[in-house]
């Protein structure tokens, strides 16, 4: 039984960790939360700054785990949390666990040529409807260019 | 007595030069030793390679299960949480979900433990996907990317100096006309050929 007991004293800790945020990428740099909506109502004010959201995962890179979207605190609202492949790589399971995320906002318009080019695929990547209709105009894309982020379970 | 007797008829043999190493059997020992160190890996490399390369034509990582049901259309007027409710009662689900979202007025997704119900509120059409990782490339695939990171940074550089040394030492196993002097010129030419070819190709000429 002597054998076992260094095992337990590992495993004890490891279990206790399990139980809590399971952290990928860099360590947390910001101590307050911006608001997922404050940010999508002004990105141009928050537009190369560092900042720390939370939001549920509504929807995770399934191929290769690069990114997240994070679900915003106002109805029809949700950010992406996005790193370069291999990077962070998030599991699937994630899919609607809570996440604290930081990263570095970036603003980018895109065209309508380039929304008609793009959304077909995404839609259908996403199994969500698409309506070549409701494009109008160029689209401003507001993500996070994520650093770190903690999963809570 | 005897010693001198027996040291007398057997003369000493000459020592080798120092300068003579024998680097052919050196370089066998080790190409057979880290050759075994390295199968496992390689298998596990080569592998999950197959699987990633080809995942626009399937996902290597997650089998996804597909259900579709009909409830009947949900008033979209109602708040999220209610939707939500609402979905759960009529699907009978009694496990309590993770959280819920709505994309847009007329789409309700809500996360279970094990999957997603996303619900076409108008129609009531709901699709259920659950993602379940593959039992062993999953495994693979997320070593081959480095997913882990940590220790495994290191010992997957350490895997790759070994097949660095696999193939320099691979090269000079055999003498004669199989060897790199022979056959294996010609070989090892157009193993490097064959990449340096495609790139200018593919870079340039396209």
């Amino acid at each position: 039984m002597k054998l076992f007991q260094p095992l337990s004293l590992l495993l004890v800790p490891a279990l206790l960790m399990a139980a809590g945020p399971v952290h990928y990428g860099k360590p947390f740099t910001v101590k307050e939360e911006t608001k997922i909506s404050d940010i999508l109502a002004n990105p141009e004010k928050f537009a190369g700054k560092t900042v720390k959201v939370r939001g549920a995962v509504t929807n995770v890179c399934a191929e290769r785990g690069c990114f997240l979207n994070l679900k915003g605190d106002k109805k029809f609202q949700e950010l992406q949390f996005k790193v370069d492949d291999g990077v962070i790589v998030f599991p699937a399971d994630a899919l609607g666990k809570v996440a604290v995320a930081e990263g570095i906002i970036s603003v980018k318009v895109i065209t309508e040529q380039e929304q008609k080019d793009m959304c077909p695929i995404e839609a259908k990547a996403l199994n969500r409807k698409f309506d070549p209709a409701k494009i109008k105009g160029p689209m401003k894309v507001v993500r996070l260019d994520g650093l770190g982020a903690d999963l809570v379970n | 007595m005897g010693w001198a007797l027996i040291s007398s008829t057997r003369p000493p043999r000459p020592l080798p030069p120092l300068t003579h190493i024998p680097w052919r059997r050196w370089n066998r020992a080790l190409h057979r030793d880290i050759g075994y160190l390295a199968a496992g890996l390689t298998v596990l490399y080569a592998v999950s390679g197959l699987a990633i390369n080809h995942m626009a034509d399937w996902n290597p990582n997650y089998r996804v299960v597909q259900v579709w049901r009909d409830v009947g259309p949900l008033p979209g007027e109602l708040s999220e949480e209610d939707l939500t409710r609402m979905l759960l009662q009529r699907l009978k689900v009694t496990e309590q979900p993770r959280a819920s979202f709505q994309p847009d007025q007329d789409t309700l997704d809500v996360f279970m433990k094990q999957g997603k119900y996303s619900v076409d509120l108008p129609t009531g059409r709901v699709l259920y996907e659950a993602v379940q990782p593959r039992p062993v490339l999953h495994a693979f695939n997320r070593l081959h990317i480095n997913a882990p990171k940590q220790a495994w940074t290191y010992l997957a550089d350490l895997y790759a100096l070994g097949l660095l040394t696999l193939g320099i030492t691979g090269l000079f196993i055999l003498r004669g006309p199989n060897g790199i002097t022979g056959r294996g010129a010609w070989l090892t030419g157009i193993g490097c050929a064959v990449p340096l070819l495609y790139w200018l190709w593919w870079a340039f000429l396209r």
